[in-house]
């Protein structure tokens, strides 16, 4: 059963160039998807499209079996819910516990359900502590870990990260990114956006978006056997890939690479 | 920048703190009616004592209420000024010449010059300001040395000095009100408070519930772009601008050159802020449930009934006098 089932999209912002050029892919329920490519590569606009933000000039996308349209889109937007890059441009409400309640205010949750669900998932994502704190009393990670508990509270089971970690320091890029191995973990598709080559090979399968088409989509250990896919790409090698490279004895060299695939 | 203060609010647990902020909308709209509705000197001192009672029970104390006088305090010499000057009214207090000759312009910026430099080492600013007043006045008045390049009567009447005072008073009153109200109501519960009063204004297609979504927003986003500010001129300061000397013009300049990237920035962060909210599936103008709700409580009908008192006992004022 695919959640999401993706034909044929197009989407171009001006008439020259397509953005988004004849995509099509489907995504099982509880997969972890990372999504790679340079900038302007179109991976930002696929995740725009998937909740309806854009509208494609042709083809289908299909959640949970239903086509998403304009008029499917508000409660299709129910099971999908997206985590930008920048945590200070998603922030809503005026504390922690307006921001994470704003969704739900929107599909009109009763208030006493709205307070239990906040506490439940402030405290699951770790903000318990904060929720009347303001925005600018919160580090970038607390912020990221503010929209998820927002979208989860309004039960999606979809999660987009859109280069959600790329403004975050390592540290807490680390902590978020294993947070939401755990999420996916727990049963949720996670579509993951991003250009750190390091990051998208802990998902279970690697899209790579090169001008607006995909040039390859398999398994993380199918991608990785291949380093020419990402030479061809210009993108950095994984760091592991990387060491292997500079070994020079073949046989350590393949156990090296088979270690790498495997783990 | 962590801690912008928002408006005046200071973090208490009084009693003001504790009304609904309708009711303390309400109650100062209908205060600030009666005190409208005053019209001699002796209702206006009761009015004051009233007021006085007011901010005892909220425990204001009186300084901060001084404080939020500050901006207005031009204003208030000013109406105070005129209503002196232009009112010709009742019997005739003083009349006197002002002289305007080479000798009492000389000494009126040796007054100038002094009132600036003490101003300086100075904490009462406010008191220095009335000095340098009477100063003046009694400059032009008394140094009477021929000829003059200009004189006039200024004549001081009795209902010029009553309604200055009246005037002035009644203006004090109303600023204390609002002050309470700013001093004691967090932004976004006085933006709560408008929309809930505002929500039958629907029925003309004016939506209140939009536009306290706006004001949340415009608050919340305050520090964030302020903080932005801060950095667009520490970039441009590590390049060489420099905005605190300069001739006006280049100070302009540089605020155009900071505006510019704002707005860029600005424009860039609603669009992304709007793309965030449609996909928490917000919908301009559709009914949404509340987190945040407002209650009315006991005190909130004492305060109601109070603000009845006043409203209705200065009618009765205003009908039997």
């Amino acid at each position: 059963m695919n959640m999401i089932d993706v034909q044929n999209v197009s989407f171009a912002y001006s008439e020259e160039k397509l953005t988004l050029n004849d995509v099509s892919f489907s995504i099982k329920k509880g997969e972890w998807i990372a999504i790679l490519g340079h900038n302007g590569s179109g991976k930002s606009t696929l995740a725009k499209t998937l909740v309806g933000l854009l509208e494609p000039q042709s083809g289908e996308i299909h959640i949970n079996s239903t086509r998403l349209t304009e008029e499917t889109a508000f409660d299709l937007r129910k099971k999908v819910g997206i985590v930008f890059q920048n945590p200070d441009n998603q922030f809503v409400g005026v504390t922690v516990r307006d921001d994470i309640a704003f969704g739900m205010e929107n599909l009109c949750v009763p208030r006493e359900e709205m307070l239990s669900r906040i506490d439940f998932y402030a405290k699951k994502v770790g903000v318990e502590e904060y929720l009347d704190k303001q925005p600018s009393n919160l580090s970038g990670g607390q912020k990221q870990r503010v929209a998820i508990a927002g979208i989860l509270a309004m039960r999606s089971d979809i999660l987009i990260f859109d280069e959600a970690t790329s403004m975050l320091d390592p540290y807490t890029r680390n902590d978020l990114i294993h947070y939401i191995k755990t999420l996916n973990k727990e049963g949720f598709t996670v579509i993951m956006i991003t250009h750190d080559v390091n990051e998208a090979i802990l998902a279970d399968k690697i899209m790579i978006m090169k001008h607006g088409e995909i040039v390859a989509f398999d398994q993380t250990e199918t991608i990785l056997k291949d380093k020419s896919v990402f030479l061809e790409n210009h993108l950095e090698l994984p760091v592991a890939l990387e060491i292997a490279n500079l070994v020079e004895d073949e046989e350590i060299r393949r156990i090296l690479w088979e270690y790498v695939s495997e783990t | 920048m962590n801690s912008i203060i928002i408006g005046q609010y200071i973090p208490g647990n009084g009693f003001f703190y504790k009304l609904d902020p309708r009711t303390k909308i309400i109650a100062i709209f209908f205060l600030m009616i009666s005190v409208f509705m005053l019209q001699t000197i002796v209702q206006l001192l009761i009015a004051i004592g009233i007021a006085v009672v007011i901010l005892l029970i909220g425990r204001i104390s009186l300084f901060k209420v001084v404080r939020g006088l500050k901006p207005i305090f031009i204003l208030l010499v000013f109406t105070f000024i005129f209503q002196i000057a232009l009112n010709t009214e009742g019997t005739v207090l003083s009349t006197a010449t002002m002289h305007f000759n080479l000798y009492s312009i000389i000494s009126a910026v040796l007054i100038f010059v002094l009132w600036r430099i003490l101003l300086r080492f100075g904490k009462f600013k406010i008191l220095l300001f009335l000095a340098f007043a009477f100063a003046l006045y009694f400059n032009f008045r008394y140094i009477t040395f021929q000829p003059d390049f200009y004189f006039f009567q200024l004549t001081i009447y009795e209902k010029g000095v009553e309604m200055s005072v009246f005037v002035v008073l009644r203006l004090l009153i109303i600023i204390t009100l609002t002050t309470v109200l700013t001093l004691t109501t967090k932004p976004t519960d006085l933006t709560q408070g408008l929309e809930r009063l505002m929500h039958p204004l629907k029925k003309i297609g004016f939506n209140s519930e939009d536009f306290a979504l706006i004001i949340s927003i415009s608050l919340r986003y305050i520090p964030t772009i302020f903080d932005e500010a801060q950095k667009i001129m520490a970039a441009q300061a590590s390049r060489g601008a420099d905005f605190s000397e300069g001739k006006l013009k280049d100070k302009l300049k540089q605020i155009i050159s900071l505006l510019v990237p704002m707005f860029i920035i600005a424009f860039m962060r609603s669009e992304e802020l709007a793309d965030a909210m449609e996909s928490r599936n917000f919908v301009p103008g559709e009914k949404r449930t509340r987190i945040n709700i407002l209650r009315f409580s006991i005190i909130d009908i004492y305060t109601g009934l109070f603000t009845l008192a006043c409203f209705a006992g200065t009618i009765l004022v205003k009908v039997m006098l």
